[in-house]
């Protein structure tokens, strides 16, 4: 579930340079108009792994936006759920 | 008991109007009170500021709420608590509101609080100005809890609540990465909890990290952000050790 392939399928490996494209990523996640901070992006072995939670649909497809057009060409798996908003079925008690 | 609902993180924009709503209306069944531990918008203008004003206006719980980082965002943090405030919120920074659930007075107290790091691990009031200002921000907002802490259990009130929107402690952001921990949290804020004392400390920031924490002085700490806790908040049971034996109700006021 909420599980988005956002790379070209069969895109080469994540390699050397990822990680400065990682970074700018996630920069431009956080610092574009997305102001998207919980959104992590990490080089796994040959593949680049996306995961957070965003509160909603419009704006996970906004980050798988922007994961693709600065990933492109890179293996890219996207982990990315939206919020839960339903009440707790149940408190904690704390003694 | 005290019923206390909370959550943080929630994001709100003009594309989750209303999303949180159905959920908050059922409070009054389950909760005396909400707690809105910051990032309540995503970028902090007052747009997305009066989308979360309409999800918390007339709930018929007394709402508390501090902001957070995306709060600041805009640079119009007091057009955001303006906003919040005109919904019936209490929007708090090194303040301290009380609120009463049944015959007990429940007093919060609450700061955005801000980063520097852990014991161990942080940051220093030295070298660059910007470096200097970044130590003494954390530091402000951390005696501003301490304060109203103090004043709230001079009030005497029944149960007594830490805010922030930034962790008093590492415990609840395990699962974030360790480099940034200076960028979640101060131990400045603990310090300030177990100083003062208090009940229990709900904050938010820390999307990947845990719920469940404690201070070296055993407050226990909820990280209440919404991605952690995957719901539209969560209640705590509190017990009041000692209680008053007046008045009822709802009704408010921000000490």
């Amino acid at each position: 579930m909420n599980t988005h392939d956002a790379g070209s399928a069969g895109g080469p490996p994540a390699g050397q340079g990822a990680e400065y494209r990682v970074a700018h990523l996630q920069d431009r996640l956080a610092s574009g108009e997305l102001g998207e901070l919980g959104v992590r992006a990490e080089v796994r072995g040959g593949t680049v792994l996306v995961t957070g939670t965003v509160p909603s649909a419009r704006c996970r497809e906004d980050v798988l936006s922007t994961v693709r057009e600065e990933l492109a060409g890179l293996e890219v798996h996207c982990d990315i759920v939206v919020s839960e908003p339903s009440s707790p079925d149940h408190a904690e008690e704390l003694s | 008991m005290i019923r206390i609902a909370a959550v943080g993180d929630i994001h709100m924009g003009p594309d989750t109007r209303g999303v949180l709503r159905p959920a908050f209306e059922t409070l009054p069944e389950c909760a005396d009170l909400l707690l809105l531990a910051g990032d309540l918008t995503r970028h902090g203008t007052v747009e997305e500021a009066r989308v979360v004003a309409d999800e918390i206006r007339g709930l018929g719980v007394p709402v508390v709420a501090v902001l957070g980082n995306h709060d600041h965002h805009d640079d119009r943090p007091d057009e955001v608590t303006a906003v919040l405030r005109d919904a019936g919120a209490h929007v708090l920074e090194g303040e301290a509101a009380v609120v009463r659930a049944g015959d007990a007075r429940v007093g919060v107290a609450g700061t955005k609080g801000f980063g520097g790091g852990f014991v161990g691990a942080s940051a220093g009031e030295f070298g660059e100005p910007v470096m200097k200002e970044f130590v003494r921000l954390s530091r402000r907002c951390a005696d501003g809890l301490r304060t109203s802490l103090e004043r709230l259990e001079e009030e005497g009130c029944d149960v007594r609540v830490a805010l922030t929107h930034y962790s008093p402690v590492p415990e609840t952001l395990a699962g974030e990465p360790l480099e940034i921990y200076p960028f979640l949290g101060s131990y400045l804020l603990a310090e300030a909890i177990d100083t003062a004392g208090a009940d229990l400390a709900v904050h938010g920031h820390a999307h990947a990290g845990t719920e469940h924490g404690m201070t070296t002085g055993g407050v226990k700490v909820r990280n209440v952000a919404q991605p952690v806790i995957g719901r539209a908040f969560h209640v705590y049971h509190l017990p009041v050790r000692e209680r008053v034996s007046a008045g009822s109700g709802t009704e408010a006021s921000t000490a």
